[in-house]
This record gives structure tokens, C-alpha cells and sequence, in this order.
């Protein structure tokens, strides 16, 4: 460079920040705080990145504290498997959410792009706060667990030392196997696909994290918590026992058999980081440039949108949304539903571990035999009936999260369209989700009950959870607050929201008991007419309010 | 400073870059100008490195831009069309964390800023607590140029560089531009506001569907087509005569 004269001197070099420490403290910021400032609900910058995270710590501490209660007094193995299977549920949970919008933002392309970094030197940035906030968290998780392990049927003071290695060691294989998994759509499908299977991954993983951590206690009581990874095999070939075997060979009984199992842990870790953050790196590379560059390839799913707009035309739908604005809204939502990467992101996998709970309760059937005659009946009529009263979560909170969008400023055109209010759109957002969420997931729901689990004699259970599902999708449209795509997302992590679904759910337990109840007593007709009264009665009502809403205040 | 040979970028069957080739000497302000779709963003892209070349390269800078990236990046500022940044950053941290990724030592990132606050009329105040996200087009375009030009880069492309400023930093950006050149940079202007770049540019590129279709000196083009204005000449060589009549014909479809 310096070989041209009409070049000016770069600037001097000494004792200047790293540029790989820049992007560490860059994105570690960012996730804290979140991508747009508008979801922090202020305008000045927060004194302290951290504090979002501190809520989250203690309330990781504080589950890790209460479950570990029930690991006092029990062998090393048991304890420690139970502590690395709840720590991979909540990791994985928490990884597969985060590290899709970490490692592939769009946005960054042109503003870090032209700069002189590697993007090898950003995936290991961004892969060093995953792992930061994920060490963070396993760390607070099993804070308690460190303790109470120790207070193992044969105590050892060793415990604590390997327990916190070995947890480490999980989190790094946890977040690596996701990045990993990332690295491999990317390497395989391409871009293009890509996004689909970034979805589908979180879907997996989360379904999965959720399952292992519904059944995870239960196969854990059927072996009466006194069991060791030799007398039950099959358990080895779970990655939380590979872990609690590196316990049980340094603080417990010391066998063979947990020190070659600990052994494999440590070693598919060390294979899952070397491929995830060192032999794969180039195809990020790729990936990144892929993001960044504006696609040729004629749009997939052209075909399904063309067939939407004609279906709207036709009865019945068109009987259903004959107001042109509840119309666009629909299509706009289906759209988004199909198309949108960062819609699909947020609403699938938010949706999909909230279904699990129905699926292990139809799936599980025949577990309360032993609760005495009659009680089969009774439990399968009452996870049927639980899980259509369940369905009613779909369109709540698939209604709540479609609020988010990273187009959100897009929504400004809903308030310049000469539209007295929010209502119609809100209504055509809602028929969506009622018909590409609610309804698929009804019928997957029957098809089990009726194939799977054997019991189409319950099938009617689902009534009452259907006739309820038109007040679950009102309820969000309350105030005019479900209107489509119209909020940054980062307003989407909300508090508030858990404490709703908890009442939804309870409200669903209530339901599914009721529904039970008339029906082993014969009254289930009257329940239905009675349901349906007050269903039609409360519908309108929130109908009526819903029209009255005016905008929301723009901020 | 720039030397662009056969640069060329294709996306499947489709060609969004073609074979481009020209020069541009330190000390010149180069109009990069296309209609929608034309391929400018594509090659400034390219040229800065965050696309790789389908075919062909470039040097800038003395240093190979597909085998040396980023030698190239270190000397190469570019303001994006886009203008995005780190919303939940302030003003201070963006451009402090832009000045670590250069290399910048602190203290110099820090006087540079300054120099730039002074120059832009910021208040350091709204730098230090505002996150970007609160400030206004204006004003988050100027943090993008500053944070363009912090490491006094020899070369600079900027991709519609006024959008957002008011007209007094408008023109006073003109003017920067223009003695920065005189200073030797090397300065690519890309924009849709054609009398802004006839006054600007020492030189104009047009380029349509990835091609380049004219390379000269504003006023010489002009003369050589017989068309009066840059403006003209560019409508007469992208099609814009043929879209013109079609806007006259559509109005009248507005009538009561």
C-alpha cells in the first residue's frame, strides 16, 4: 500500500482495542439490550447492559434451587443426571431461540460487512457471548444443585469442582451442537432453505427440550431415583448422562463404566466444537454473504398465496370475510405466517412447546390404571377434553406474538388508511390464525385421539375446547391490540405474558374438568348448551369492545 | 486508486453485474448513476467487499480485492443506502465500537468524533445518552458518515449519501466531499438526485442492466448527446423519455 504515493498513511496503530474484543462487547450489547431501541421503551442507553439479565439469573437460581430440593440424600449419578437433563432443557430452550437472529442478522451486512473484520472473527464473537450467557445460566441453574448434590447418600466434597466442570463442559456442547446444527442446514439446503429449517430446527429443539423435560422425571421416578448408569443401559446414550457419569467417576462410585462414559462426553464435545466453530467457519463465511446478497430465485410459495386469494373469493370464506379490510389483514397474516422468516422464528416455536403437554397427556392414556377402576376412563376423557380446551392457546398466543414484526414501521400504513380503528384488522389476523394454526392442529389433535391413542368413545370431549376457541382469539384483539406486524419485536419479551398463559391454561384445566365431569354423569349435553350460551353471550360482548377501540397511542 | 476489470456478479440465470471495467485516479469524485435495478448497489457492494465477485476483479488501493479483502476494507469507507445501524447502541458506542474494528486507539477515535460532532452540529450530549434508535433520518445518517470516514479512508463510496440530511448539511457535505477529494481521496458518489452529481462529479458512469453505458466528464456527455441536462441524458439513455410519456398518459386516467 505504501508503495503508492497518492495513498494517505492509514491512521497510527497503538494501543488500540481489539477489534475481536469490539465484537464481543458489540454483541454481547446487542443481546442484552436487543436489536431496536424502541422495545427498551426509552430513548437514553440502560446505566448497565446487565440488567435484564439479572432477573433471568435469579429466576434460573431459583428453579435450579427448588428442583434440586429433591436431590438431597440421593446417589451422585441420579442427582447429577437430573441437574444436566433439566440444565440441556432450558439451555437448549434458550440457545436454539436466540443463536438463529445472533448468527444470521440481516441487518449487520451493511454495517459490518465493509469493515475490516473476518467473518470468521464474528462467528467467534457471537459464539463467545452464546457461550458467555449460556455458561451465565447453566451457572445460576445449578448454583443450588452444587450443594445439594454434595448432600448425596455418600457425601463427597468433590462434587461441587466436577459438577461445575461438568456443567460447563454441557453448555458448551449444547451451544455447539446447535450452532453446529445451523452450520449444517447452511452447508447442505443453502440459503434459501435455510430459513425454513432455521425454523424448524428451533421447533425440534424446543419440542424436544420440553418432551425431555416432561419425561426426563418420569423414566427417572419409574427406576425409584436409586438407580446408576450400568443398571439401566439405554440411559448412556443420552448426552446429560454422559455428564453425570464424569460426576459419578470423580465425586461418586467411581466405575469403570462412568469414567468411559464421561470420557465420551468430553470427547463429543471436543468434536461438536471443532466442527461447529472451526472446520465449519467458512461455510458461515458463505452464509453471510448469502443473507446479504438480494435473491434471483423466483419467490417459493407464489403458488399457495395465488391459491388463498382465490379461496377468499369463494364461499365459505368469502361469506367469512367480507369486509375488504379484515380481508387484506387475513392475507397479509397468512402471508407473513408462510413467508416471513422472522414471523416464523418467533410464532412456530413460541406455539410449539405449548402442545406438547396435550400430546403426552393423549399419548399416556392408559398411566392411570393404577389409580383403580374407573379412573382409566375418566383420565383419558379428561386428556382429551384438557386438550381441546388446550387448543384455545394456539390462537391466543399466536395472536399475541404476530404483533412483532422487524417491518413493524410497515404498520404506519394501517393508521394512514382512511380505517376508523384497529378492529377490522385485528378480526382478519384473527380468522387467519384460527384457520392455518387453530384448525390444522384440531385436526392433528382428532387424528391421534381417534388413531394413536384408540379412543374415538371421547371423541365429543373436544367440544367444549372448540366452542371456547372464538373468545381464546378475542381476548388478544381487546383494545385493538392485535393488530398485525404493527410492534418492533423487541417488545415482544414481555413478563406479563407468561402470567396470561398461566390463566389461560388454568382456565383450560377448569374446562377439561367440567367437560369430564358431565360427561361421566351424564350431563354433557346440558354443559355444551350451557357453554354455548355463554360462548355466544361473551363473544359479542368483547366483539362490541373490540369496535370500540380506537388506535394505540404511537410512542 | 480504483481499477475495475470484467466485474462481473450473476445470481443463477439472471445478471445483475456484466463485465464492468473502468478506472478511477486518486483526487476524483466518480458519479455512479442507474436507473432501479441497474446494478450499482450490487457493484459497490462488490468493490467494498461485502459481495464476492461471479467473475472478473478489482484493485483498490494498490491491493487485490478478491485476494486481499481486507487490505481493501482497511482503506475503504462506504455509507450504505440502507443506513442502518445498532439502533440499541447510542451515538458514542457505535462509533467507538466502528473506530475499535479499525484500530483506532481511543484517544484518537475520541478527537476524530469530536471533529466530526463540531462539523455536523451534534450535540455530544445526544451522542453519549441517545440510543440511535431515538435520533432522527438526519441525524443517524450523519453518525454513518462519520463512521464512514473515521479511519481516513483513501477511498469512499457512498450509496445516496443526502438522504435524510437537511438542506444545510446538504450542502455543507457537498463541500466536504469536494475538498476531500482535492486532499486525494478517491470519492464514489452514487445517487438518483442528478443535478447534485452534475455539480459534484468531476466524472458520471452510467450504467443500465449490469452494463456500463457512459463514462465522462458531466458536461462533456452532455454536449456529446445534445441533451442539455444530466438529467436528460440519462433519461434518453435508460428509457425515462418512453416512462415520461407513460406518466402523461396515466395522470389522465386521473381525471374526475
Amino acid at each position: 500500500m505504501n508503495d503508492h504515493p497518492d495513498v494517505p498513511p492509514p491512521l497510527p496503530v497503538q494501543a488500540a482495542p481489539s477489534p475481536a474484543r469490539a465484537l464481543r462487547r458489540l454483541f454481547l450489547t446487542l443481546f442484552l439490550r436487543g436489536r431496536t431501541s424502541r422495545g427498551l421503551k426509552r430513548e437514553t442507553a440502560p446505566k448497565s447492559i446487565g440488567s435484564k439479565l439479572a432477573l433471568t439469573l435469579v429466576i434460573y437460581a431459583l428453579v435450579g434451587g427448588f428442583m434440586s430440593m429433591a436431590l438431597i440424600n440421593r446417589p451422585v449419578f441420579v442427582s447429577a443426571l437430573y441437574l444436566h437433563s433439566m440444565t440441556l432443557v432450558f439451555l437448549g430452550m434458550f440457545v436454539a431461540a436466540s443463536a438463529g437472529e445472533i448468527l444470521f442478522n440481516k441487518d449487520e451486512a451493511d454495517i459490518l460487512m465493509h469493515r475490516p473484520v473476518t467473518p470468521r472473527a464474528m462467528l467467534w464473537a457471537k459464539i463467545a457471548v452464546l457461550v458467555q450467557v449460556s455458561l451465565w445460566l447453566a451457572g445460576a441453574f445449578n448454583l443450588a444443585g452444587l450443594f445439594t448434590g454434595a448432600l448425596s447418600a455418600h457425601p463427597v466434597w468433590l462434587f461441587p469442582i466436577i459438577h461445575a466442570l461438568s456443567t460447563a463442559c454441557e453448555a458448551l456442547f449444547c451451544t455447539g451442537c446447535i450452532v453446529l446444527v445451523y452450520q449444517l442446514c447452511l452447508r447442505w439446503f443453502g440459503r434459501e432453505k435455510m430459513e425454513g429449517m432455521m425454523t424448524g430446527t428451533q421447533i425440534v429443539v424446543a419440542v424436544g427440550a420440553v418432551l425431555l423435560g416432561q419425561l426426563g422425571p418420569q423414566l427417572i421416578g419409574r427406576h425409584g431415583l436409586n438407580f446408576d448408569a450400568v443398571s439401566v443401559w439405554w440411559i448412556n446414550f443420552l448426552p446429560p448422562a454422559w455428564f453425570a457419569c464424569l460426576d459419578d467417576a470423580v465425586a461418586g462410585t467411581g466405575r469403570a463404566g462412568s469414567w468411559m462414559m464421561g470420557a465420551l462426553g468430553l470427547a463429543v464435545t471436543g468434536i461438536v466444537l471443532w466442527l461447529a466453530f472451526g472446520k465449519l467457519a467458512r461455510d458461515y463465511e458463505t452464509g453471510l454473504q448469502a443473507l446479504n446478497e438480494a435473491s434471483s430465485a423466483p419467490r417459493r410459495g407464489g403458488g399457495r398465496r395465488r391459491l388463498i386469494d382465490k379461496l377468499v373469493k369463494l364461499p365459505p370464506l368469502s361469506w367469512w370475510l367480507r369486509d375488504s379490510v379484515s380481508r387484506s389483514s387475513f392475507l397479509l397474516t397468512a402471508a407473513y405466517l408462510s413467508r416471513d422468516r422472522d414471523v416464523k422464528l418467533r410464532v412456530y416455536p413460541g406455539i410449539a412447546p405449548m402442545l406438547v403437554m396435550p400430546f403426552i397427556f393423549l399419548l399416556q392414556p392408559q398411566s392411570s390404571a393404577r389409580a383403580g377402576a374407573g379412573a382409566p376412563d375418566f383420565m383419558s376423557g379428561f386428556g382429551i377434553a384438557f386438550s381441546g380446551a388446550y387448543l384455545g392457546l394456539i390462537p391466543y398466543m399466536a395472536l399475541i406474538l404476530i404483533r412483532y414484526s422487524q417491518q413493524w414501521q410497515a404498520g404506519d400504513l394501517f393508521r394512514v388508511a382512511p380505517i376508523s380503528g384497529p378492529a377490522p384488522l385485528c378480526h382478519g389476523a384473527r380468522r387467519a390464525v384460527l384457520l392455518f394454526l387453530a384448525l390444522p392442529m384440531l385436526v392433528i389433535f382428532g387424528v391421534i385421539v381417534y388413531f394413536v391413542a384408540r379412543d374415538s368413545a371421547h371423541l365429543a370431549l373436544f367440544i367444549p375446547g372448540i366452542i371456547a376457541l372464538p373468545i381464546y382469539a378475542m381476548i388478544p384483539c381487546l383494545g385493538g391490540k392485535a393488530v398485525p406486524f404493527s410492534l418492533p419485536t423487541e417488545e415482544s419479551k414481555s413478563t406479563t405474558r407468561g402470567l396470561s398463559m398461566m390463566g389461560v391454561m388454568l382456565i383450560s384445566c377448569l374446562l377439561a374438568f367440567a367437560s369430564t365431569l358431565s360427561w361421566a354423569y351424564g350431563f354433557f349435553r346440558w354443559l355444551i348448551l350451557g357453554e354455548t350460551i355463554l360462548v355466544v353471550g361473551i363473544y359479542f360482548a368483547l366483539r362490541a369492545t373490540v369496535a370500540k377501540a380506537s388506535w394505540p397511542r404511537m410512542e | 486508486m480504483i481499477s475495475v476489470c470484467s466485474l462481473s456478479k450473476h445470481y443463477g440465470a439472471q445478471v445483475a453485474v456484466n463485465e464492468l471495467s473502468f478506472e478511477v485516479p486518486a483526487g476524483q469524485i466518480l458519479g455512479f448513476l442507474g436507473p432501479n435495478g441497474a446494478g450499482k448497489s450490487t457493484t459497490l457492494k462488490m468493490l467494498t467487499g461485502m459481495l464476492e465477485p461471479t467473475g472478473g476483479g478489482a484493485t483498490i488501493a494498490g491491493f487485490d480485492l478478491c485476494a486481499q479483502t481486507i487490505e481493501v476494507k482497511r482503506r475503504v469507507g462506504f455509507v450504505p443506502e440502507s443506513g442502518a445501524v445498532f439502533e440499541s447502541l447510542t451515538g458514542l458506542e457505535y462509533l467507538e465500537m466502528v473506530a475499535a474494528l479499525y484500530n483506532i486507539p481511543e484517544a484518537a477515535a475520541r478527537e476524530r468524533i469530536r471533529q466530526f460532532i463540531a462539523f455536523f452540529d451534534l450535540s455530544f450530549q445526544t451522542l453519549t445518552d441517545k440510543l440511535l434508535g431515538a435520533y432522527s433520518k438526519g441525524m443517524r445518517r450523519k453518525v454513518v458518515i462519520t463512521s464512514a470516514l473515521l479511519h481516513n479512508p483513501p477511498v469512499v463510496f457512498f450509496d445516496e449519501p443526502l438522504d435524510g440530511l437537511d438542506a444545510n448539511a446538504a450542502v455543507g457535505f457537498k463541500t466536504l466531499i469536494q475538498t476531500l477529494a482535492k486532499e486525494g481521496k478517491t470519492i464514489v458518489y452514487s445517487s438518483h438526485i442528478l443535478d447534485v452529481v452534475e455539480r459534484v462529479c468531476d466524472r458520471v458512469i452510467i450504467i443500465d442492466k449490469g452494463r456500463l453505458l457512459v463514462d465522462g466528464r458531466p458536461d462533456e456527455l452532455v454536449a456529446a448527446y445534445g441533451s442539455g441536462t444530466l438529467e436528460k441524458l440519462f433519461t434518453q439513455l435508460t428509457g425515462g423519455a418512453e416512462l415520461q410519456r407513460r406518466a402523461e398518459d396515466f395522470a389522465k386516467t386521473f381525471r374526475p
